[in-house]
């Protein structure tokens, strides 16, 4: 923040590392700039962050394949481990007390929490990092362990959205509050304040000043069910349809062959596939249902068009197949509804010439 | 009943009248003889023309009684009072809300305690609401570790204080005998100027008017005692607050006993667990290493799945790396893994022969009580110029997966018998060699017998495994390990799943050397705490 | 969330002279093959005169994991000990699959010593320790 010129020659020069699977080139750049005076905070945030964001929005654009994604995300780890362990770090007195940091279970993007987690390290909180694929019952148990001031749950992908509920809830249960952040909380974090998160935090430092100013334990006596914080899921249309899920994929693949014969000549991998893209529409329906946004979904719709476009697939083979579930779904106003707004955003939708950052 | 005449003397008063009012003769003034209320309520309707009964309701105290008075004015202008005793009904009211204050308090106490299982954290609650609801200052002294003995302190709108201190317990009356877990000693029997300066909040504002030392009666042994304060300027505890007092430490008691009794075992569950949890895997001897371990959901964080790496003593000597499965779930499964990886670090000196060493461990696992099995796979790993020797070896396990630079990928050609079941175990060896780039993955049957998928309850199987393993041609180890339990999750979706272990074993990219040969390569993860 | 219930676990059992059929439904698993193991060991225990075949008939089972595969190295203990032949029928491909993975098909369905075999098997069954 403070050094903008030289933090984006830094940027670009590790994008560079990055992309090429340079592991060691990599770990030069950013010790060379620390070694010049750049911070590690700003190393953390203002280089690594951006490179691996990058990371993402190359993906999106079909400009590198998921293998260099995975071993650039690899490579970005190993360069943090590297910072965190080299023998003149100074980190980890721990005065400030201590929080945990952790994925919504089933979240596998860990690095922006592992960002998080040095960032917090380095302010002199000691951090219990619990990462990735944590199930929310091993954190109750650590919680209850270690009784820390606060948790910070991150989660990338919306279709978490209900897990991470239940797991805010879980922790305030027991007394422990919750900072919520991450892409899956939505623009402006509206989705952590849907759930009832205690805080959100829109980045690292934010959460850092989050936990400076101190937050309030949650009040345990007033233990609430999910439809207490969301009344619209009493309409039982998140129910239905996310316990519908295998047959309204299985039905819409049934009907996507009628209306285009040529599907029939699809092999089992590309049949399966397109089910996969289904059961994935189907899920960012059923999380647009559980938080009330049909703009959850149109978002999901319209960024799917840009990765279909950018890898030269039809993006109106998304129409149909909204069609096709809406066919289905009639019984059920706010689904459908959400469906057509999703239908009119992407009919209405120009695509970009450069995707967008991935969800 | 009075009667009182307009200038305000008493003209009569009945037989029932005259024990509360015994100056009550007549002609003496009613202002001498009655509370405020009732002679100004006097004055107002006599003031009023013409002298008319007021409605509103009078209420108050005539001596230690409470009364309702009703007039009723005479055609002389003279008054009669009618008074009704209503102290009874009145105290009946005073005790039913006090006893629904109190019930809801206690309702409150029960839910917050019993929402933590964090000793620190219950004491601190209780206290905290002690000091809310039962007193002025609250201080909770936990039974002593050693010498010292916990302390948390509150205080009416200040923050709770704890900390560990050598206290004279004996000095505080009653204290002893609660942290004994003797009965209480009532609270009149407390003398408040005995009670040391350590027991008092900082900031409480003394001198000390009343005390109760409550024991907090835990699951048969004390759970340590409760010190109620009120500063002398206050009222006194009653006989009513103290057997409040108890009960609220009953349930203070119970909830702590449930904190200190799941700490105690989550501690020695996870100091048993310690050895039992997979390694975090780093670079050894110019070779790459990583691993992942997800367990399943079903259990606690250890099942029946492990692996190992045992480095070689040099770089030209083999490097062991072991992944198995124990057949079974749960604890028993996972005291089983213990043993399996205790014996084959024993027999490391014995590893050029895989199936020599197998026989060993079959051998050592074999019982009579139970036909319990392992399945598991032996790498003895050596890097050789930018190449990487492997020798695999499968007892009833998957063949390991070799992921070529050319996007083939493999099965190496071995098989075996399964070990801890039989009298005897046979094995293949097959040796093989990665390039710089390719990728040696051993992985139990949790990735390939995840059940989902877009259709569910579909399993994901070894034709998927492979064809996403042809995707991550050239991958860091890290990087594939991360893209198979990514895709297994993916295909799981949420559902329950067994345990899911993968080790990949990879030669560097040629001129690839990495950040740190060692402790640098750290897997997210690792640091997982427990206390 | 499958809308399918999986196929209730259920053991038919049927004994004929000397010999003992077993028909397995459903999934053998962890919540289920201790009920095979005791179901097995009480017949055989119970056999008058003793069983020379045990059959345990796969056709209608939907699964097995490892811990159906550790009651199937039990049972061939105790047939094994009283001299009865075990036979794996109808075995479906999952079942097959395992048994050639983990190398024990030879060893459960090798007939016992008494028929002439000439693998030593003596120190199988019971007496290990």
């Amino acid at each position: 923040m403070s050094e903008p010129v030289a933090t984006t020659a830094v940027v670009e020069r590790l994008w560079q590392a990055v992309s090429d699977g340079d592991e060691h080139g990599a770990a030069r750049v950013v010790h060379d700039a620390l070694a010049e005076g750049t911070s590690e905070e700003a190393l953390l945030l203002d280089v690594i962050a951006p490179v691996q964001e990058r990371v993402g929005v190359e993906w999106a654009a079909d400009r590198i394949t998921v293998a260099q994604e995975h071993a650039a995300t690899a490579i970005n780890e190993r360069v943090i481990a590297s910072l965190a362990h080299r023998p003149d770090s100074r980190r980890n007195t721990g005065h400030r007390g201590r929080v945990v940091v952790s994925c919504v279970d089933g979240e596998w993007h860990a690095l922006p929490a592992r960002l998080v987690a040095e960032v917090l390290t380095l302010h002199g909180w000691r951090v219990d990092y619990l990462g990735a694929q944590t199930p929310t019952p091993h954190l109750v148990a650590h919680l209850h362990l270690t009784n820390p001031a606060a948790v910070l749950l991150s989660g990338s992908l919306p279709t978490h959205l209900p897990t991470a509920h239940a797991t805010i809830t879980a922790c305030q249960a027991i007394g422990v509050p919750v900072l919520a952040g991450g892409r899956a909380f939505g623009p402006g974090g509206r989705y952590a304040k849907k759930l009832r998160a205690d805080r959100w935090a829109a980045d690292a430092r934010a959460a850092v000043a989050v936990l400076d100013q101190g937050i309030p334990r949650p009040d345990t006596s007033a233990i609430r069910h999910a439809v207490d914080d969301l009344p619209h899921l009493a309409d039982q249309e998140y129910t239905w349809v996310a316990r519908s899920r295998p047959q309204l994929v299985k039905q819409t693949l049934v009907d996507l062959e009628g209306r285009f014969p040529a599907m029939r000549t699809y092999s089992d991998a590309q049949l399966e596939r397109t089910a996969e893209d289904i059961a994935h529409t189907v899920d960012f329906l059923t999380t647009a249902l559980y938080v009330d946004d049909p703009g959850l979904f149109a978002g999901f719709l319209t960024w799917t068009a840009d990765i279909l476009t950018a890898r030269n697939v039809p993006a109106h083979s998304l129409l149909s197949g909204l069609d096709v579930l809406a066919g289905q779904l009639h019984d059920f106003p706010r689904t459908l509804k959400t469906i057509e707004l999703g239908s009119t955003a992407l009919s209405e939708y120009a695509v970009r010439p450069v995707p967008g950052a991935r969800a | 009943m009075l009667v009182v005449d307009r200038h305000g003397r008493l003209v009569r008063a009945n037989d029932a009248a005259r024990p509360i009012l015994p100056g009550a003769a007549s002609g003496v003034r009613l202002h001498e003889q009655v509370p405020a209320w009732l002679a100004d309520a006097h004055q107002q309707i006599v003031e009023t023309a013409p002298p008319s009964t007021v409605t509103r309701a009078l209420r108050g105290n005539i001596g230690d009684r409470f009364f309702e008075a009703h007039p009723t004015v005479g055609a002389d202008g003279d008054v009669m009072w009618w008074l009704v005793d209503d102290t009874d009904r009145r105290l009946a009211e005073t005790a039913l809300s006090d006893v629904r204050r109190r019930s809801e308090v206690l309702s409150a106490v029960s839910s917050t305690l019993l929402s933590t299982l964090n000793v620190p954290r219950c004491m601190e609650v209780a206290a905290a609401m002690a000091a809310e609801h039962l007193a002025e200052a609250a201080v909770l002294v936990a039974p002593p570790q050693g010498r010292r003995c916990p302390l948390t302190f509150a205080r009416q709108g200040a923050p709770v204080v704890q900390t560990t201190r050598q206290v004279d317990v004996a000095g505080v009356p009653g204290l002893a005998e609660a942290l004994q877990g003797f009965p209480p000693v009532p609270a009149r029997w407390i003398n408040p100027a005995d009670i040391p300066d350590w027991v008092l909040p900082e900031g409480f504002a003394g001198p000390i008017g009343s005390v109760i030392v409550a024991p907090l009666p835990g699951h048969g042994v004390p759970a340590g005692a409760l010190i109620l304060l009120r500063s002398s300027t206050e009222q006194a505890f009653t006989e009513g607050e103290e057997v409040f007092a108890r009960l609220f430490a009953a349930r203070a008691g119970a909830a702590l006993s449930a904190a200190r009794l799941y700490t105690e075992q989550a501690t020695i569950t996870a100091t048993l667990m310690q050895d039992l949890l997979p390694p975090a895997l780093h670079r050894v001897h110019g070779v790459e290493y990583a691993g992942s371990y997800r367990a399943s959901r079903d259990h606690e964080r250890v099942g029946g799945d492990f692996y190992d790496v045992h480095p070689g003593t040099g770089p030209s000597q083999e490097t062991l790396v072991v992944l198995g499965d124990v057949a079974g779930k749960g604890l028993d499964a996972a005291v089983m893994t213990g043993k399996i990886r205790n014996t084959l670090h024993a027999l490391l000196p014995l590893a050029e022969n895989h199936e020599h060493v197998l026989n060993l461990l079959n051998g050592a696992l074999l019982t009579s009580r139970h036909a319990r099995f392992a399945t598991l796979v032996l790498a003895s790993v050596r890097r050789r110029a930018d190449r990487v020797r492997l020798r695999l070896t499968s007892a009833g396990h998957m063949p390991p997966l070799i992921v070529r630079n050319d996007g083939a990928v493999e099965e190496a050609a071995t098989k075996g018998t399964l070990v801890g079941a039989l009298p005897a175990v046979a094995a293949r060896t097959v040796e093989t060699e990665l390039a710089p780039g390719e990728t040696c993955l051993l992985y139990t049957d949790g990735i390939t017998e995840a059940r989902g998928g877009p259709l569910v309850d579909e399993l994901f199987g070894e034709e998927r495994l492979k064809r996403a393993l042809a995707e991550c041609v050239r991958m860091p180890a890290e990087a594939v390990v991360e893209r198979v339990q990514m895709i297994a999750a993916q295909w799981l979706s949420g559902g329950r799943h067994d345990d899911m272990a993968v080790v990949a074993i990879s030669a560097p990219k040629a001129g690839a050397p990495t950040v740190a040969d060692g402790q640098g390569g750290g897997r997210p993860g690792r640091s997982r705490s427990s206390e | 969330m499958s809308s399918l219930p999986p196929t209730e676990f259920s053991l038919t059992v049927r004994c004929e002279a000397t010999t003992l059929t077993v028909l397995i439904g459903g999934e053998l698993d962890h919540e289920t093959s201790d009920e095979l193991l005791s179901e097995v060991s009480e017949q055989l225990s119970a056999g008058h005169p003793p069983f020379r075949d045990v059959h345990l008939d796969f056709g209608k089972m939907t699964f097995i994991d490892s811990s159906g595969l550790t009651a199937l190295l039990m049972i061939h203990r105790r047939t094994s000990a009283i001299g009865a032949g075990l036979h794996l029928d109808n075995r479906p491909p999952t079942l097959e699959r395992m048994l050639q993975l983990t190398n024990v098909l030879d060893h459960l369905t090798t007939p016992p010593t008494r028929t002439g075999d000439q693998r030593a098997e003596e120190d199988d069954g019971a007496g290990v320790t």
